[in-house]
């Protein structure tokens, strides 16, 4: 039994979901992925309790430092080791399974040390008072410090944390993903379902796993000279470059941005790849390979630079030139999208579809994603820019990207989840999942985006003005069922039944 | 009317405007080929190819039409048609620290240009200003340690008293950093 396997195994409620099925000698790559995946659903579950707890400070005008807190805590928990988390765990499932190489060695534990530790350490910042929301807002954190509104220690203590989690994200996984793809040896008792890199479901994880490395090159730099700085090994005056608002600004956002457009690019291939298993006339392949690659290579080539529409409202510190790039990159993403709606759908119309809960998840998670891209690509015009920056509309397409992301993954889980458990799920509890997240989801989607349409600000304690409040309830209505559709998904994977009970075989239970 | 589709709500219909022929089409496709129907499709691949044809040039037409009529709305043109109007621009320079702003003057005209020229002194902060009937109009960001102001060149059509905020998360009291300007009629008939 492996490490990752046993805390799976003694983990308490979370370690039932997840407990590995070593009957079938998938172990090797069934352990990591399980271990990950479990632990992103214990951040979900005290993550998305504090989504709602938001709303709650508003509505009972509760001290505001306590939201400040809550919102620092419910996005980065939930962008990170909650939705990466989640995403890495299925995606090294698949890719162990598409290329037959276990997911074994130091690269999947520090991946799963860094990412879980760096969310504690920043987790325990917050707590001790370092609110900086999930975008750190440089210089707040030094400000702030200044300011004595929260200690310097607070604030090498949430830097180690990000850093910590920046290091899973930039490096270890992208490093574990390329090396899965391109190196070691495969081992035919370990493939589950061969592809290629012509493959769309394969193309995606490679660009994906190069955009996280290049991407976040810089940042690293920036955030290793900060770091060593706030340690004390360099002196400050080393780091003052790093420590420019738009040197780490533009080196942030170069890289949070990618980073969403990583994991989309992730999502999609997993979409293309697991689309076609559930076709009615069997064909298992897309109605063109060609076009789903090309809606891959557009979102790549567009997204790298279209991180500009964050500076928008900079003018004339950001040259107009800059923001009009930016405003036509985002735009060209939509082309992409355009083209992958129309595989998709063109797929299913001439092939038939099985519609089975996980496909289901993942089609309606990608019809969210949809609608974010459209609010997305709305505030990065430069005339809308101007009166949406900083409104709830940021909030609603912040989440809702994530969202709608986690909810491809969570479906994508339903068609991995008998590999790695032995077990099937309940196809009727999986439909209440379905139902209960699409309409808490698009329902609060749409409810941010409307409060930021009528001016309503984010990462703001005082909704209470101006009729902004109506959409702060429309937010706990629609969060609430979506928090139902959680607890739904959570008790399908408790209940789980083994796949070969009728054999009498005992399969991974404790 | 381009007014009105470049405001928030604009923003807000143009999106729903996207969602909703999509969710129609997803609807339709995934309820017909999975519940009604779900056996092999008969439409024959060149109608396909046709209707990609068509599905492409309707979203570029769109690309291409919004971002032009957006043109207008660029900061740019409203800096240079200031510059070049042969009005007079009123200045309104700011400073913001946490957690309030100093401000040259709080009254401006109507019906006459103003630049606001934005900078922040300690951290990085928003100004945002709202009409009287709580539409936002325009925001700015400002981060500490750059050489120039941000700016804005906005001409007020309406007098009335109209709200700051800031919009950039700024610490614990980020949203009692708020100020207010007055609008008043023009004094010189133009
Ligand atoms: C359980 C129901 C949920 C509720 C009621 C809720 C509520 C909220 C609210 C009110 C905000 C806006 C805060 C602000 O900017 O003022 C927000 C932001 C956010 N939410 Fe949620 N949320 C929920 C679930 C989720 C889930 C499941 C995810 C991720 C999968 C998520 C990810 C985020 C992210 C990333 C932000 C952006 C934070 C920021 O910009 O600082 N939320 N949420
Ligand atoms: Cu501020």
């Amino acid at each position: 039994m492996t490490i990752a396997t046993a805390i799976v195994r003694g983990t308490p409620v979370f370690g039932r979901m997840f407990s590995v099925d070593k009957s079938t000698g998938l172990e090797e790559i069934n352990a990591w992925p399980a271990l990950m995946i479990m632990a992103s659903f214990i951040w979900l579950a005290v993550a998305g309790l504090l989504g709602l707890v938001m709303p709650a400070t508003q509505m009972f005008d509760l001290d505001s430092g306590h939201f400040y807190t809550t919102l620092t805590l419910h996005g980065a928990a939930l962008a990170f080791p909650f939705s990466f988390q989640l995403m890495v765990g299925v995606g090294l499932h698949r890719s162990g399974g598409c290329v037959g190489k276990p997911i074994t060695g130091w690269l999947p534990a520090m991946c799963f040390i860094t990412m879980n530790l760096g969310a504690a350490l920043l987790t325990v910042a917050v707590l001790m008072g370092f609110k900086v929301s999930l975008v750190v807002m440089f210089p707040l954190p030094l400000v702030g410090a200044q300011m004595g509104i929260w200690s310097m220690n607070t604030v090498i203590l949430g830097f180690t944390g990000i850093y910590l989690v920046l290091a899973c994200m930039i490096l270890f996984y992208p490093l574990l993903g390329l090396s899965m793809l391109f190196f070691g040896k495969k081992r035919q008792d370990l493939v589950l379902s061969e592809r290629s890199l012509n493959d769309p479901g394969m193309l995606g994880m490679t660009l994906s796993a190069l955009t996280l490395l290049i991407a976040g090159l810089p940042l690293v730099v920036v955030g290793t000279t900060l770091l060593l700085a706030l340690y004390g090994v360099i002196p400050m005056s080393l780091a003052a470059w790093a420590a420019d608002p738009v040197v780490f600004q533009y080196c942030f956002y170069i890289f949070a941005h990618n980073l969403m457009e990583a994991m989309a690019l992730m999502v999609s291939s997993a979409m293309y790849a697991t689309l076609p298993l559930y076709l009615a006339d069997g064909t298992r392949k897309l109605f063109s390979d060609k076009l789903a690659n090309t809606a891959l290579w557009i979102l790549l080539l567009t997204s790298v630079t279209s991180f500009l529409h964050h500076f928008i409202t900079f003018y004339p510190n950001q040259p107009a030139s800059l923001s009009y790039w930016g405003n036509i990159m985002s735009w060209g993403t939509g082309i992409g999208a355009a083209i992958s709606i129309f595989t998709v759908l063109a797929t299913i119309w001439q092939h038939g579809l099985r519609a089975e809960p996980g496909i289901i998840a993942v089609l309606l998670g990608w019809a969210l994603y949809i609608l974010d891209g459209a609010s997305a690509i709305v505030t990065s015009n430069v005339a809308w820019a101007y009166v949406l920056h900083g409104t709830m509309w940021q909030s609603g397409h912040t989440m809702t990207v994530i969202l709608a992301m986690s909810l491809m993954w969570m479906g994508v889980l339903y068609h991995h989840y008998p590999v790695i458990t032995g077990r099937k799920l309940d196809p009727v509890l999986g439909t209440w999942f379905v139902r209960l997240f699409t309409v808490g989801g698009f329902g609060a989607a749409i409810a941010m985006l409307a409060g930021g349409a009528a001016g309503m600000p984010r990462r703001f304690a005082d909704w209470n003005q101006e009729g902004w409040m109506f959409y702060g309830n429309m937010i706990m209505i629609f969060g609430l069922i979506l928090g139902a559709s959680f607890v739904v998904y959570a008790y399908n994977l408790l209940q789980s039944r083994e796949l070969g009970d009728a054999l009498g075989q005992r399969v991974g239970a404790t | 009317m381009l007014d009105f589709l470049f405001s928030g709500w604009g923003a807000f219909w143009v999106t729903m405007g996207m969602l909703l022929p999509f969710a129609g089409m997803f609807w339709y496709v995934i309820h017909r080929k999975s519940v009604v129907d779900s056996g092999p499709g008969t439409t024959p691949p060149a109608t396909l190819s046709r209707l990609e044809g068509y599905w492409l040039t309707a979203v570029f037409v769109i690309f291409v039409t919004i971002n032009l009529a957006s043109l207008k709305f660029m900061p740019i043109i409203a800096t240079a048609r200031a510059a070049t109007g042969g009005l007079p621009v009123q200045e309104v320079q700011l400073t913001a620290t946490s957690w309030s702003y100093e401000m040259s003057t709080r009254e401006v005209e109507a019906g006459k240009p103003v630049r606001f020229a934005g900078r922040a002194k300690d951290t990085q902060h928003g100004f945002a200003v709202y009409h009287p009937d709580g539409r936002m109009l325009f925001t700015m960001l400002m981060m500490p340690g750059v050489a120039k102001p941000t700016s804005v060149v906005h001409t007020f059509t309406d007098p009335g008293t109209y709200k700051v905020r800031c919009l950039e998360y700024c610490g614990i009291a980020h949203h009692g950093m708020k100020d207010e300007l007055t609008v008043v009629k023009s004094k010189s008939a133009t």
